[in-house]
């Protein structure tokens, strides 16, 4: 990941000699030309006429990096910072060259004397050193949100630093409540549901008062379709954490779904309560609203979700609801209306996406 | 002294004791000896995961109910043109079984002209209807290929008439269906067609799991409508009936007239997109309204992938309701009728989504089972793909079929007997035995058919009404049939690639008697009063209305 800004910064020569100065202009010009090997020559020349030049180590190094020939690139630049430990460039150059050739660490010195924090972070990741590169990372997806090789490096560093704490977790407590936990969210991942609910089973029974086991392994049943052990799971998990929205969504989600329209109303209205307006909730409970023959609600609860989700599968089923609605009332019109919003978002989907 | 009791007996004290028991004893007749040969390849050609047909009919007029299965056919690896599914070999004919007063079956296929179904064709489905009103009941063979229109001679033979009666189609069709949409008394035919197909534009798909591919690969097509002329011919209305406007994923059809206007009605179960309701415009012509209806998609507005239907009222509110199976992580779709042309997606309320969320139906049926005056519901089951379980650790390929019984509208898991997973495809319904309980026939892909012999041990009564046109078409297809207050629209068709029984099958509860009411397509409403119950009872409609 080098800076093309850096690549063609114009290496200026310092007070050298004239042999030396006339070398260095003459590399750059081959340089321009795009002749990367007569450029080497040159800068070569201008190191043996004068090896306290630090610019032509520079230039030097360089060549070689645009060459991609970051190992030769690595023992001017060297000697420029040597020479000039302030030398513009200089550190970017060596910590890019050492990075290319897997020396990650010490790549991570120079990017922190030239102030790159996302050279920086990337190195810490390839350093295995992923708690310390986040913050950077961070620091440097705020200042270019749309760069896809920082967010896969911030994603990365996460994980690493997820794995290595669950490694520590595992080996040194793998009896623990956690442990458990955390090998039923692996088989979960997997969609091993028999494996994942035994582990969860086990995290419960060796902390049965944990936080979000119940909930995670009602997520399993609920992924599985088995609604009325899902419906158990969260509602234990809703009766744990009171003031978990996550929770009470959940459940009003597994009891719509057994078509226990009442009590996913109750449910799913604690968890709006909770936390307000978030669209999937709003959707649900227009949609228990509606199973339980009470439209106008459903027409309440629909609008808010219009009201927050634009162009999304959820606003689109919100117009197909609204529109069921509004034909039963006669509003034909309306109705019309809500169904060409529906159809404009809509896609019908094949059944690719259901093996 | 002891004395060895009955299943029955066994059942009813069970029940006594509030114990559950399978309804249905899993059983194989004597001589019904098929087996399904799909010819599975790796090149993964959808006909083969497909198949499966099976019609329950009484070919020979005995009372005795008999059984045709639909085979498929050979496929090479791969499969060279002109293609040649080897019908002609006697392991890939159809099969017609003669039912035997005990309860056997007789294997009389070679003899009735049944033998050979035509190379040139990989079998689908049946549709069973007395085209002709000759008082005998004919079959039409749907393929991958040509369709073939048996004419029943009444002597135990048939005659392939398909030529003559210009009712070959083409392409791939999948279920089919005699109803008479004009009520002329001729019985016309509808029959689905799946997609633009064919084994030179397969694909294989699923990446490293090689699957079969999902309908979403292949374009759509429109199903074909024919008129009976009467004369034994019939005419492709398809396009000035409006049917061949829509194209679709067709699968499954049923029939019914939901909105009680006099005139039979369409649904088509369309794979993965919207499902389709072709209301019958009286003037042979029909509008689908699917979508306004409600009966086309989801109550989130999503597409489902309908295979299977049925058509009939399971709520016991007077009018027919819409039942739909479909693939995993959907939910069988019911679409319950609220009049006026209105339906409403019910499948949470009922129960479906705990009892179905996780299964992928194809054939289905409502039918009484126990009696009690509530249609249940019955469903062959399977995935679409054999290497399910490889892609998805949550699917299973084979399951067993599901058997739910309607307690006032919602429904409940119950034991079907069934204890060995299979690939349930077809199912056919019908009182096999004649014994007042509805029973089963299923086919299984690759595999032989289970019968399901009721044996429930309830106490109920019950009424089986067989209707016999005079003015309306002789089978009486499409009459809507009033008993003690429960609904059935008259059809063999429904379920999934399958015919059943066209008698009308009530359980009564504990009633002794019932009022009948027959609604012909005629118009003619014809009431029969304190008609006994435990009956086979045939209704003839009168030559003269008694009331319009």
């Amino acid at each position: 990941m080098l800076p093309a800004a850096l690549l063609l910064l114009s290496l200026a020569p310092q007070t050298a000699s004239s042999a030396a100065a006339q070398h260095v202009h003459a590399g750059i010009e081959a340089d321009q030309q795009g002749h990367i090997d007569q450029a080497i020559a040159e800068f070569k020349e201008a190191t043996e006429e004068d090896p306290k030049l630090a610019s032509a180590f520079l230039d030097l190094g360089q060549a070689y990096v645009e060459k991609h020939d970051y190992a030769s690139a690595i023992p001017p630049l060297k000697r420029a910072l040597e020479l000039d430990p302030s030398i513009r460039g200089g550190h970017e150059l060596l910590g890019y060259s050492l990075l290319a050739q897997g020396y990650a660490d010490e790549a991570a010195s120079h990017f922190e004397k030239a102030h790159d924090t996302a050279a920086l972070g990337i190195s810490l990741v390839e350093a295995g050193r992923p708690a310390d590169a986040i913050p950077y990372l961070k620091e440097a997806v705020s200042k270019n949100p749309d760069d896809p090789d920082l967010l896969y490096y911030l994603g990365r560093a996460a994980g690493l630093l997820s794995r290595q704490a669950f490694d520590a977790l595992e080996s040194r407590f793998p009896d623990s409540a956690r442990a458990h936990q955390m090998m039923a969210q692996n088989y979960a991942v997997l969609r091993d549901e028999p494996n994942a609910e035994k582990e969860y089973k086990a995290a419960l029974q060796a902390k049965p008062d944990i936080l979000d086991v119940h909930m995670e392994l009602g997520q399993v049943y609920a992924r599985a379709q088995q609604w009325d052990k899902a419906e158990g799971e969260f509602r234990i998990e809703a009766q744990m954490q009171p003031g978990n929205a996550e929770a009470f969504y959940r459940l009003g989600d597994a009891l719509l779904q057994q078509g226990k329209v009442k009590d996913a109303r109750v449910a799913l209205e604690r968890s709006d309560k909770l936390r307000p307006n978030m669209p999937q909730t709003l959707y649900n409970l227009g949609k228990a609203a509606s199973l339980d023959n009470d439209p106008a609600s459903a027409e309440k609860y629909w609008l808010r979700v219009l009201a927050v989700e634009k162009g999304t599968p959820l606003a689109a089923q919100s117009h197909f609801g609204l529109a069921t609605i509004y034909r039963r009332e006669g509003k034909q019109a309306e109705a019309a209306r809500q169904m060409q919003e529906y159809e404009k978002l809509q896609i019908e989907r094949p059944s690719e996406a259901n093996p | 002294m002891t004395r060895s009791i009955t299943r029955r007996e066994l059942l009813q004290r069970l029940a006594a004791l509030g114990i559950t028991a399978p309804i249905f004893d899993v059983n194989h007749p004597q001589g019904l000896d098929f087996t399904h040969l799909n010819s599975p390849t790796p090149k993964k050609y959808l006909i083969e995961t497909m198949g499966g047909g099976v019609a329950l009919f009484d070919y020979n007029n005995d009372g005795l109910l008999d059984i045709f299965l639909v085979n498929s056919g050979h496929l090479s690896n791969p499969q060279p043109l002109p293609e040649d599914f080897d019908r002609h070999e006697a392991r890939y004919w159809n099969r017609l079984y003669r039912q035997n007063p005990d309860g056997s079956f007789t294997d009389v296929t070679q003899q009735a002209g049944l033998a050979n179904a035509g190379d040139g064709n990989y079998g689908m489905g049946v549709a069973i209807g007395d085209y002709d009103n000759d008082g005998f009941q004919d079959i039409y063979v749907t393929s991958y290929g040509r369709n073939v229109l048996y004419h029943n001679n009444g002597d135990g033979t048939f005659t392939d008439v398909t030529a003559k009666a210009g009712v070959a189609a083409g392409g791939w069709s999948c279920s089919a269906g005699f109803f008479d949409f004009d009520n002329d008394g001729h019985l016309d035919l509808f029959v689905t067609r799946y997609m633009v197909w064919d084994t030179q534009h397969s694909k294989v798909c699923g990446g490293e799991w090689d699957t079969y591919c999902p309908p979403g690969e292949f374009p759509a097509i429109s199903s074909i409508l024919y008129h009976n002329r009467g004369d034994g011919t019939f005419e492709d209305v398809s396009v000035p009936s409006g049917i061949a406007a829509q194209k679709g994923k067709g699968l499954g059809v049923s029939f019914a007239d939901y909105d009680g206007d006099g005139f039979t009605d369409i649904f088509v179960a369309n794979d993965g997109m919207r499902q389709f309701l072709y209301h019958n415009n009286h003037n042979g012509t029909f509008s689908e309204v699917g979508l306004e209806s409600g009966a086309a998609l989801t109550a989130d507005g999503k597409p489902i992938s309908g295979m299977g239907t049925v058509f009939q009222d399971y709520d016991n509110d007077g009018r027919p309701d819409i039942l739909v199976t479909v693939l995993p992580r959907e939910i069988y779709a019911l679409f319950h009728n609220d009049g006026d042309g209105l339906f409403s997606y019910r499948s949470l309320q009922t129960g479906l989504g705990e009892l179905t969320a996780a299964s992928a139906g194809w054939g289905v049926g409502l039918e009484d089972f126990d009696n009690d005056g509530w249609k249940d519901m019955f469903v062959a089951q399977a995935h679409v793909l054999d290497n399910v379980e490889e892609i998805d650790h949550m699917l299973h390929y084979k399951q067993i079929p599901l058997l739910a019984l309607n307690r006032d509208g919602r429904f409940v898991r119950a034991d079907c007997g069934v204890t060995q997973a299979v690939a349930g495809r077809g199912a056919a319904f019908g009182d096999i035995n004649n014994d007042g309980r509805m029973d089963v026939v299923m086919t299984v892909l690759g595999g032989q058919p289970m019968v399901l012999l009721n044996d429930d041990g309830a106490p109920n009564r019950w009424l089986s009404v067989a209707l016999r046109g005079t003015r309306s078409n002789r089978d009486g297809l499409g009459a809507r049939v009033r008993v003690n207050g429960q609904i059935r629209f008259c059809t063999s068709s429904g379920s999934y690639l399958s015919a059943n029984d066209k008698r009308l099958h009530f359980g009564l509860g504990q009633a002794d008697t019932a009022k009948v009411e027959v609604l012909w397509p005629s118009g003619t409403l014809q009431t029969l009063e304190n008609v006994r119950a435990g009956q086979f009872l045939t209704v003839t409609e009168p030559e003269k209305p008694e009331k319009s």
